[in-house]
């Protein structure tokens, strides 16, 4: 009897935590869709903050076009390094120790509080490099914040990646980098760019580490590298926290969640199609 | 030819892990560089063991007690909230999907964490905070309990899939022996898998805590901000967002600046510290 009531409660209990985690993700897209959409139209897609505040009036471009650049510059930035760390560490690497201390470092990297980061980019790339809060900046401090996720899920794909192929690449006589470009990147590819996109939506959303180093409140579409940049997320803060325009913050938040969700849409797409593939 | 281009090949990508291997090392040279400077002026003890933060009053009255403990009592508040939740969505998700419907759980849960914490901000300063002032009539909304709420929904995503990772395989494992036996799925879950699942568990728990004490945006936007000592229903304020509200005020080469730094390097090794050990609990896991 006992048993049965606590299975019972057992059952309610994995029931009803699912049930609030369910419940909480269509609350806050619910909540953001339904008082995003009202005050979405194109002239907020496409036009410039205006009125007084600033903000108040108008629309988001520039921090579209911001947030937009910021992503890939981060994206390429980390992508780059997460590729040939992860080529070295299953490739290259023959010592078990070595790949463990670089594990560890990546482990800490991935530790790191944004703000901290932020903080680092601020005082690296804009009081020493002299680069000032900039793209450029702030692109790279965002890659460093996602550089550890993209290369956990990129080491994943190349040690799943089938050995046979690429032992047989060797027995043939086939060099290095040409095994790596033509095989291992196409084997990989739907891994590799689905970690990239997924890892960009972050880059996207983080106002953290870009308060510091290159977001402002209003600037023009960036014209180069080391012009200051409006961003999403960073738009959003603003407008809630000085109190400029609920209404816009709600489109704002709306746009922001949108792109993201679109991102997450062509990761999972992607690995479906793998999943077919090699079904 | 061939030879040549290899060889390119082999350099590049050792100078690329060297490179990004390096990033970890510039950055603690860095953080430390700069609060080193302050620690020459004010003891790093008086420094985390103070508990006035006054940079307008006098310069060296900047010490950050109730700063850690306010960013450690959301976390904790967030986590206790949390954990019953996430275990149980862990154990549904290992226990009742599978193939297709893994994938597509997965998805969501990656879509919830991949929400931007300034969109939870906005949310948890809109409802969470709202509903304290007008609803339940707190002298004021924002508040530790508020940050914890709002934080404790950020670090969800994270409690499940780490759990339900360890789940799937202790699942995977036992399986075949309990459908010989004809035990009920839901037996063996909680006679098997949330019980052997004891370690990923504390994983999941470390790992959330290490989020929850570094997240920024969201906290900022409900905590009030007031390096007070934190209580329960009234504002604190946490590491993250101390320095994220006065680094733009703080001028280059202050000390005021500095101890900015020092607080970003107290915050960094504490996470760091909690990393290394999410990190060896994990790898015990897998080993086992």
């Amino acid at each position: 009897m006992l048993e049965n009531i606590k299975e019972l409660l057992f059952k309610i209990w994995i029931i009803l935590s699912g049930a609030t985690v369910l419940f909480l993700t269509l609350f806050i897209f619910g909540y953001i869709i339904k008082h995003g959409f009202r005050s979405i139209n194109i002239e907020f897609i496409f036009g410039n903050p205006k009125g007084i505040p600033l903000g108040a009036e108008g629309g988001v471009l520039p921090a579209i076009a911001g947030s937009l650049f910021l992503t890939i510059i981060a994206c390429i930035f980390a992508s780059v390094l997460a590729i040939s760390t992860s080529i070295y560490i299953v490739y290259y690497c023959k010592s078990k120790r070595i790949e463990n201390i670089i594990h560890t470092i990546i482990q800490c990297m991935a530790g790191i509080p944004s703000i901290v980061l932020g903080l680092f980019g601020y005082t690296l790339l804009v009081v020493n490099l002299k680069l000032e809060r900039s793209l450029l900046a702030a692109g790279i401090t965002l890659g460093i914040m996602i550089f550890p996720f993209i290369q956990v899920r990129i080491e994943k794909a190349f040690r799943e990646a089938s050995s046979t192929i690429i032992q047989s690449s060797y027995a043939l006589g086939v060099s290095n980098s040409y095994t790596f470009l033509k095989l291992i990147l196409h084997i990989c590819k739907f891994e590799i760019v689905s970690a990239i996109t997924l890892a960009g939506g972050f880059a996207m959303g983080a106002a953290a580490p870009i308060i510091l180093t290159g977001a402002v409140i209003f600037a023009p579409i960036p014209k180069s590298l080391l012009s200051p940049v409006m961003a999403l997320p960073f738009h959003l803060y603003i407008l809630i926290g000085e109190g400029i325009s609920l209404e816009k913050a709600y489109a704002t938040a709306l746009i922001l969640i949108s792109l993201l969700l679109i991102i997450n849409m062509v990761s999972m797409v992607l690995i479906f199609r793998k999943r077919r593939s090699t079904e | 030819m061939y030879k040549l281009i290899d060889k390119i090949f082999d350099t590049v990508i050792k100078l690329l892990t060297l490179f990004s291997l390096l990033i970890l090392v510039f950055i603690i040279i860095f953080i430390f560089k700069e609060s080193i400077v302050f620690f020459k002026e004010v003891s790093i003890l008086k420094f985390i063991t103070g508990r006035k933060w006054n940079p307008l009053k006098s310069p060296t009255d900047l010490s950050i007690l109730n700063i850690i403990l306010g960013t450690l009592y959301v976390s904790f508040v967030a986590i206790i909230i949390a954990l019953p939740i996430g275990v149980g969505t862990g154990l549904l998700l290992s226990i009742y999907t599978n193939g297709k419907w893994k994938v597509i759980t997965r998805g969501i849960i990656d879509i919830l964490a991949g929400i931007p914490s300034v969109v939870y901000g906005f949310i948890g300063l809109l409802v969470i905070v709202k509903f304290f002032e007008a609803v339940l009539d707190f002298p004021t909304g924002e508040s530790v309990l508020a940050g914890g709420i709002l934080l404790s929904v950020m670090i969800l995503p994270y409690i499940i899939s780490t759990c339900s990772e360890t789940m799937d395989n202790i699942y995977k494992e036992n399986l075949f022996s309990s459908e010989a036996l004809g035990t009920s799925k839901i037996y063996m879950a909680r006679k098997i898998v949330l019980p052997e699942s004891k370690k990923g568990i504390i994983a999941a728990v470390i790992l959330a805590l290490g989020r929850a004490m570094g997240e920024t945006m969201a906290v900022m936007m409900v905590m009030g901000n007031t390096p007070i000592s934190p209580k329960l229903l009234k504002r604190a304020q946490t590491i993250p967002s101390l320095i994220a509200l006065e680094m733009g005020m703080a001028e280059v080469g202050s000390l005021h600046y500095h101890a900015l730094f020092a607080s970003g390097l107290v915050l960094m090794i504490m996470l760091l510290i909690i990393n290394i050990i999410f990190y060896y609990i994990k790898k015990g896991i897998h080993v086992r």
